[in-house]
């Protein structure tokens, strides 16, 4: 491991040097993934953040320096001011990956006009979707890019401390990001004078201890500061009154990868890609009835037409497609009638859900609805931190009467109590976890109401999934 | 100021308050659950929602920031029918069948706010879980089934107490309410203040002495002070029939703000709950104590009087009213002009502070300068265990980033919460200061100009080798400390017996070096009074021939009992039969805490009147009444200008 220190002058010197190293690597280890869902790229994905992944070895910081790496973070430090940086980021219009989309440029402007120091920088790598992978594919194939993107980050709002927390569940992830800072910090990429300028940041780690919740900016930070993992009162915003009632900016691990191709390559050439106010691409982790599941990175404006049957290969055995899920266990589901949507943040608002931080779940026609809607709020359930009542006790209702629904010992006046808790749970609930709990069930129920009330009333299940009392099999035969 | 609408009321507060406060203070009423007004909002039972023009969905006016312009509405339909699912909620969560809880009927806050929504009845079936009922603590038990998960004991126990024994194992509606790591709380670090009992809004923190004896709502309640110990502590007593209910800490109160501790929420009733009054005056007749009259008992008293005036001591116990010592020193000193006078201290808590307010006058500080300091230093007084409300405020500003810094011969009864420890060989309280101050000017943090900061590295290493304490620990608190904004120093017994008062010098010095103020606990609740009439001279017993003592309703100590054991006749003014009764030749009945009223000056002058709270039984009287009667007697007359007499001598704190 080489010692001396990367600077802005000798930067692109090492950076050929480890190329060509790397060349004659490559013919021996083609295609280095640790992941065998990372496939070759197909041609309607757009790879952005994705594009060395599976090319280069995470534990190597050489690798990503001879495929180009660190050259953004050079480039802000050595002819970009903070401020120019966020306008660059600002005219790409990069959003937050996390799943509400809010312009990030915005976001980190807040914290750096925002009194008191120091600032923190969060990376919000607590991916707690079940099925969900994309930010352990990045942070494990390529987690440079992403401690790249933090440091840039920092470096526009004015942060000197940056943390990136890890759910432990992910353990070859941590142990892939505990090497990756530490090869940044002895090629001097992070710390002090960072490539011989003036700035400074330190960057650590966290782990979660494995709460859902944790996702959630307050929890986060309640959680890295040592607390139990519970939602904060908004406002005051975390650009205000963070971790340690400093100003801190949080960000998904997928924004801050976008970051250094948003710099390197310009704004204009980001902004090109996708729609308009929506730019860029979107790692989805398409999983349920598809002939080829996996993850895929695809341009804004990509339909779910093109994901599902194009890219993903359509729907397992030639069957119908009955649903699409997207944004998680909180997320509502679609049914056929919109894939030919276009993915973006506000056609996702447009039809009442959110993008999320990017699962797609596909089910087939053999999808029973009713246990699909339980099965989403046993994980709601069970992640619900405790903290406000009506989570609390809603998803646990709701979980109930579900369960019930699905043992064929439902009854009509069942669906209206789902509805009424379902209505009121958005209204009343601390955290945005609360407030769109129920929105699987409801959706379900929107949209395939008739299987809800076969399972509430005539206690059948259409699909002949779930396990019902024997009389009413009878009955129904 | 920003301005607010609440249901058509133009309000204005300041910056910063909530919606919640902002209506409370117009007089609008919001229901709530898990809020507290002396407790940080937390949002968490979601009862207290409102309609904010303009806002997407309904709004927790808890946490809710009031802003300029905001139009809020409390009551509408839709809020209520918001308001009743959230009640619905939580009724359904565990076992709320009111009829066998003891706060059912008016006491609970759960259900009061079920009864002003109009509910009858909820729609969901509860989860029928049972939860176990911990009842490890001899004062208060913990009915998890009644818990609603408000979290305001945790947040009594961190913000009020500083004590951190209750917190929240699992989440969701797994959640329940634990004592440290789940161990019971008998077993815990709970220190029994009771904080949580008050503030539970249910009936899942239940007093068990207090439980099943009735609603408060039929009940009178008395504010007045405990007399426990010197911090004098406000309080709210709730009676009924002549009968004490319980003891709550008074939020009014300038003292303590709110928070007592065991002693004044329980103890204090134990210890009458548990006393057998003596209920007449007594005299012993050939060897046996025999009920008298009160003139009898006056005439056998004042005989024993005359007759032993040379030879005789007198003690009266510091915990008594102003009034008492007062009659106590007219009769005693004044009037019979005996030397041996005093009050059951002696001055341990004093001594140093009235020599030193002879030449300083007034130096020490109040108690609330605690809320605000930045550093705290303790020296030589254990506050978790004595005066435990000190210790409070103390501990609960920790997190706020206070710095403590413990000195002790016995290390720290903080565990590991202070900053520095630093454990001093015993009697080098003095050496370990003079250390502090030369550190600070070693450091450069503050500058001193007396001789003996000269050469502040060999004083350092001086305290250092007196103190057996390593000089880097000591420039550690010395650079803490050097640094705070507003430090508060705490010294107790083994600084103050001091008569020379020469390490409450020192003390005084770095005080002034870094302008902290300065706090002294003292003892018994009237220990100021005492030292201020002059009562704090050591007496003698053993050559006594006769003892006058006024126990009020204390007991009396081992120490005592030895040194009267010698004595031949034995007056004694006391509330409860004990060993010093037993041995007594004349025994008055005198009223407890709870039947006479009186005034009381606290560790930072303040003077308090403590009200009476029950009507006395029997024939005892008011102690104060028992003294003047005895000097009608004996043919003294007591005037009642305490105040001047109080003020006539220097005192280190204001009395006021």
């Amino acid at each position: 491991m080489m010692t001396k220190s990367v600077t802005t002058s000798n930067l692109a010197a090492l950076q050929m040097k480890y190329f060509h190293q790397f060349q004659q690597r490559r013919i021996h280890v083609q295609h280095f993934t640790f992941w065998g869902e990372l496939r070759p790229q197909h041609l309607k994905e757009t790879r952005v953040i994705l594009q060395h992944s599976g090319m280069i070895d995470p534990r190597e910081i050489q690798e990503y320096l001879a495929v180009g790496g660190y050259s953004a973070l050079a480039k802000a430090l050595a002819e970009m001011s903070p401020e120019s940086v966020i306008d660059e980021v600002l005219r790409a219009g990069l959003r937050g990956r996390g799943g509400a989309g809010f312009p990030t440029a915005k976001k980190w402007q807040f914290t750096r006009n925002s009194p008191g120091l120091p600032r923190y920088l969060v990376c919000n790598g607590n991916e707690g979707d079940p099925g969900a992978y994309m930010n352990r594919l990045l942070l494990e194939t390529n987690p440079h890019s992403v401690i790249e993107g933090m440091a840039i980050a920092a470096y526009a709002i004015g942060a000197e401390r940056g943390l990136i927390y890890c759910r432990s569940e992910y353990p070859s992830t941590i142990q892939t990001m505990e090497t990756a800072i530490e090869q940044a910090y002895q090629l001097g990429l992070l710390g002090k004078n960072i490539l011989g300028s003036d700035f400074t940041y330190e960057m650590d780690l966290a782990r979660g201890a494995g709460a859902f919740v944790c996702g959630e900016e307050g929890a986060l930070m309640e959680s890295i500061m040592g607390r139990r993992g519970e939602p904060r009162v908004r406002p005051p915003f975390p650009s205000i009154r963070g971790l340690w009632a400093k100003p801190t900016n949080i960000n998904n691990v997928e924004t801050l990868a976008n970051v250094p191709h948003i710099i390197l390559h310009g704004a204009e050439w980001y902004a090109g890609i996708g729609m308009e106010n929506c730019s860029g691409t979107k790692t989805f982790v398409v999983i349920g009835d598809v002939e080829k599941p996996g993850i895929i990175e695809v341009a804004f404006g990509t339909t779910l037409r093109e994901v599902i049957y194009d890219i993903c290969g359509g729907i397992k055995g030639g069957k119908q497609l009955k649903a699409i899920q997207i944004d998680g266990p909180m997320g509502g589901c679609l049914p056929s009638a919109y894939l030919d949507m276009p993915i973006s943040y506000d056609s996702m608002q447009a039809v009442g859900s959110l993008l999320g931080a990017g699962g797609i779940l596909v089910l087939d026609e053999d999808t029973c609805m009713v246990d699909l809607a339980r099965y989403f709020m046993e994980f709601t359930q069970g992640e619900s931190c405790g903290k406000c009542n009506p989570c609390r006790n809603g998803t646990t209702h709701m979980l109930e009467i579900l369960t019930r629904i699905c043992h064929g010992q439902g009854r009509l006046e069942d669906l209206d109590m789902l509805e009424w808790i379902g209505e009121y749970l958005p209204q009343v609930s601390f955290c945005g976890m609360g407030q769109a709990a129920p929105e699987p069930v409801l959706s379900a129920m929107k949209f395939f109401r008739d299987e809800f009330e076969a399972h509430a009333v005539e206690h059948v299940c259409p699909v002949h999934h779930c396990r019902m009392p024997i009389h009413a099999m009878a009955a129904a035969a | 100021m920003v301005h607010l609408t609440i249901d058509g009321k133009h309000i204005e507060v300041p910056e910063g308050t909530t919606v919640l406060r902002a209506a409370q203070q117009a007089g609008i009423h919001i229901p709530t659950l898990c809020d507290h007004p002396h407790l940080t909002p937390y949002g968490g039972c979601r009862l207290c929602l409102v309609d904010v023009k303009g806002a997407r969905t309904l709004q927790p006016s808890c946490t809710l920031p009031a802003t300029e312009g905001l139009e809020v509405t409390t009551v509408n339909e839709q809020i209520s029918d918001a308001r009743k699912f959230v009640l619905s909620m939580i009724f359904s969560e565990r076992n709320h069948f009111c009829p066998y809880c003891q706060v059912s009927g008016g006491d609970c806050e759960l259900q009061n706010a079920a009864y002003e929504q109009g509910m009858t009845h909820w729609m969901i079936q509860p989860n029928w879980n049972t939860y176990k009922v911990d009842a490890s603590n001899p004062y208060f038990s913990y009915e998890a089934n009644r818990c609603i998960l408000c979290r305001r004991c945790v947040r009594t126990c961190q913000e009020l107490v500083g004590n951190f024994t209750l917190g929240v194992e699992q989440r969701g509606a797994a959640s329940i309410l634990v004592a440290d790591l789940g161990v019971p709380l008998g077993e815990s670090t709970c220190v029994s203040c009771g904080m949580c009992v008050q503030n539970c809004p249910t009936g899942a923190m239940m007093d068990r002495r207090a439980a099943y004896r009735g609603l408060s709502a039929d009940a009178e309640t008395i504010k007045t002070i405990c007399t426990g110990c010197s911090v004098g502590c406000g309080i709210e007593v709730t009676i009924r029939d002549n009968n004490i209910i319980a003891i709550n800490g008074d939020y009014d109160s300038p003292v303590n703000q709110g928070v007592i501790c065991k002693i004044g929420r329980w103890q204090s009733l134990e210890a009458m709950d548990s006393g057998v009054a003596v209920k007449t005056p007594m005299i012993r007749k050939n060897g046996e104590l025999v009920s008298a009259s009160w003139e009898e008992a006056l005439a056998f008293a004042s005989k024993a009087i005359d007759t032993t005036r040379q030879s005789l001591a007198a003690l009266a116990s510091s915990s008594l009213s102003v009034e008492t010592l007062y009659a106590f020193k007219k009769l005693f000193v004044d009037g019979l002009a005996i030397q041996s006078v005093s009050a059951s201290e002696m001055g341990k808590y004093t001594n140093a502070q009235k020599s030193l307010a002879v030449t300083n006058g007034v130096f020490e500080g109040h108690l609330s300068a605690l809320n605000n300091a930045d550093c705290v230093v303790t020296i030589g007084e254990d506050l978790i265990h004595q005066h435990e409300v000190v210790g409070f405020m103390i501990k609960r500003n920790l997190p706020k980033g206070t710095a403590l810094i413990c000195v002790d011969t016995d290390g720290s009864a903080y565990g590991n919460l202070p900053n520095s420890v630093i454990k001093i060989n015993p009697g080098t309280e003095q050496q370990l200061v003079k250390g502090l101050i030369a550190g600070m000017v070693k450091l450069g943090v503050k500058s001193c100009a007396c001789d003996g900061c000269k050469n502040p590295d060999q004083v350092v290493q001086d305290a250092a080798n007196a103190t057996g304490v390593e000089s880097t620990l000591i420039l550690d608190a010395a650079y803490i400390l050097g640094n705070a904004q507003s430090p508060v120093i705490v010294y107790g017994s083994t600084v103050t017996s001091d008569v020379d008062a020469s390490t409450l010098t020192t003390i005084k010095c770095l005080s002034d070096m870094i302008s902290a103020e300065m706090i002294s606990v003292k003892g018994n609740a009237n220990s100021v009074a005492s030292a201020q009439f002059g009562l704090d001279q050591p007496v003698d017993m053993h050559t006594a021939k006769a003892a006058v003592i006024v126990l009020g309703d204390k007991q009396p100590c081992d120490e005592l009992l030895n040194a009267v054991s010698k004595v031949n006749t034995k007056i004694v003014f006391s509330a409860y039969q004990n060993a010093l009764v037993e041995t007594a030749d004349v025994v008055f009945p005198v009223n407890n805490w709870a039947e006479e009223e009186g005034h009381f000056i606290n560790m930072d002058g303040t003077v308090q009147k403590r009200s009476q709270i029950l009507a006395a039984n029997g024939q005892g009287k008011a102690s104060a009444q028992a003294i003047h009667d005895l000097a009608a007697q004996l043919g003294f007359s007591i005037d009642d200008h305490w105040m001047e007499a109080l003020q006539s001598t220097p005192a280190s704190v204001t009395i006021a």
